[in-house]
């Protein structure tokens, strides 16, 4: 379980707090989706979750986080990292190897996984993330979006407790995104692991995560399921927040008078919003 | 105008990244190139503005193959935004940055120092702010704007919402629009096909290093075949449509709407007729 009490930071070189008195639990196996305007501190909410917030980013901490009992500011980041795999939003700057396979190794080795293991969390690993046949290219010849499963397949490999994903699909297609979102989802529910993701893609967080988390001014603005938090339509426009497609006809549909139920979080609810309103 | 005959291409010079690729993008054009990763969309991109050679066929700009084009001629007609702004921004003030695309053409002087203050307050930058020290948003406008400054008529703009939030799209999707009507060509590569659905009017789609569907955007994105080819995900009003049509459930003024207002109309009008409502 993550807990997070009356959590407030402020960056050593920053004049104002970054987090403002943030309360938050999340339980294990829990998908958790944040979203939020750029600058709104999403992604320093979650370097608070891995540690990096105080450890590389020192400044005021005032509160604590604790996963799984161990208080953040008292446990080394060798030892979060133990617990909490992450993912960063600069996947350039998450790479050490130059070839894929060893890029799955270098994580393994450093964490002391038994050799008899190894093979087999590589194959898995690539194996989810459908890059099997990437495995011997060299990393600086692939895609954005192939870096990018490799990133997260390097992190899936080390089986940590607790997943953290800034932007994970920012350079994917849609439909590596969308398998990426299963795969994640899949983590949480049949492993208990908590996955605790950044993203700009409304749509995907709306269809995928348990919880959504809106966040602005450092701050947690809204709190819910999605299909709770996307009932507030018009305040999350004001917060520079899009809702997905499948929303937007529902509250017009609302507006005209002619649909009386909740907000459609995704396609399959939307069209079977519609066929109810043309029955 | 940019021609694509019979082009192959490959980094390595072994295996080939584009396959046989062949199509004419005209002046004026807005194109959005779809397709998953790796389907050789971004080598495209590279292949229209010279910094790619092909194996084998010809890329042709304005009737030159780009083999004989010099690269300040490439960058004087194809301005480039990469896919990630840090890889283009070299300056050390903002106002430095939009300089730089004129003195590498050798076309400093009053003119260029005219147009750099035209951006300046088109954009709402501040001139002497550190590009680095901006937030992604502004660092992805800021590549925009020291492309746009020198008016190239053919943008090529690979992935340009990529880590953008919704507003910092949209406002880079505003000057895009502006762009073009005012007569630059716009070549996109984009994964957001809401923004493909909402800006672009023609689409090509690739896979595997070919383009195997080039037309009218809601003719590519409604097509089953081409988006069962392509692994394509269609935006989601297009599915929702697509999906009423699969399973006979709605008329066809519902079933043919292309956007969110096309949707709501369409079945407000059915069911002010009697529908069943």
């Amino acid at each position: 379980m993550i807990e997070v009490k009356d959590l407030t930071f402020c960056y050593r070189e920053s004049s104002e707090p970054v987090i403002h008195h943030i309360n938050l639990t999340i339980p294990d196996g829990q998908f958790v989706g944040i979203t939020g305007a750029a600058g709104s501190g999403k992604s320093s909410l979650t370097y608070t979750l891995n540690g990096i917030v105080p450890h590389c980013y020192p400044g005021d901490f005032y509160g604590s986080v604790t996963i799984d009992g161990k208080d953040t500011c008292e446990t080394s980041l060798t030892d979060i990292s133990q617990l909490v795999g992450s993912v960063c939003q600069d996947i350039e700057s998450q790479m050490v190897s130059s070839v894929v396979e060893d890029e799955i190794l270098y994580g393994l080795e450093n964490f002391a996984v038994p050799k008899e293991e190894v093979a087999a969390r590589v194959d898995e690993a690539l194996e989810v993330m459908g890059i099997s046949d990437l495995r011997d290219r060299a990393i600086a010849g692939l895609s954005g979006g192939q870096k990018q499963k490799v990133a997260i397949a390097a992190i899936l490999a080390l089986k940590p407790k607790v997943l953290v994903l800034d932007e994970p699909t920012a350079e994917l297609d849609p439909a590596s995104s969308y398998n990426v979102f299963s795969l994640l989802k899949r983590y949480a529910t049949e492993h208990g692991i908590t996955v605790i993701v950044v993203e700009q893609k409304i749509a995907l967080l709306s269809d995928f995560v348990d919880r959504l988390l809106i966040v602005e001014n450092g701050t947690i603005c809204f709190d819910g399921a999605p299909s709770q938090v996307l009932e507030h339509a018009d305040e999350l426009l004001a917060l520079g927040v899009n809702c997905p497609r499948s929303t937007s006809l529902s509250v017009a549909l609302r507006q005209m008078g002619l649909y009386a139920g909740p907000v459609c979080k995704n396609v399959e609810e939307a069209t079977a919003m519609v066929k109810e309103v043309l029955r | 105008m940019i021609e694509f005959k019979n082009v192959c291409a490959a980094y390595d010079g072994e295996v080939p990244i584009l396959k046989d690729v062949s199509f004419t993008i005209n002046d004026g054009d807005f194109v959005a190139f779809v397709g998953t990763n790796g389907a050789g969309k971004s080598t495209t991109m590279r292949l229209c503005n010279g910094l790619l050679k092909p194996t084998s066929g010809q890329v042709l700009i304005d009737g030159v193959p780009t083999t004989e084009l010099r690269v300040s001629e490439l960058a004087r007609r194809v301005g480039f935004l990469f896919q990630n702004p840090d890889r283009q921004i070299c300056c050390e003030t903002v106002r430095d940055e939009l300089l730089f695309s004129f003195k590498a053409q050798g076309n400093a002087g009053p003119e260029a120092e005219e147009r750099v203050d035209q951006i300046i307050e088109t954009f709402g930058f501040d001139p002497a702010a550190e590009p680095f020290l901006l937030n992604r948003g502004t660092r992805q406008l800021l590549a925009l704007a020291s492309i746009i400054v020198t008016a190239p008529p053919v943008v090529i703009l690979d992935e340009p919402t990529t880590g953008l939030d919704f507003r910092e799209c949209e406002k880079v999707m505003r000057i895009v629009k502006a762009l073009h009507e005012q007569g630059t060509t716009v070549i996109m590569v984009c994964h957001d096909m809401e923004v493909v659905a909402d800006y672009a009017q023609r689409v090509i789609v690739m896979t595997g290093g070919k383009a195997i569907a080039d037309g009218p955007t809601f003719e590519v994105l409604r097509n089953p075949q081409v988006l069962a080819a392509a692994d394509l995900i269609p935006p989601q009003v297009v599915d929702i449509a697509l999906r009423l049509q699969q399973a006979g459930a709605a008329p066809a003024s519902v079933t043919s709407a292309n956007t969110l207002t096309e949707m709501a109309s369409a079945i407000g009008a059915y069911c002010a007729k009697g529908g069943a409502c």
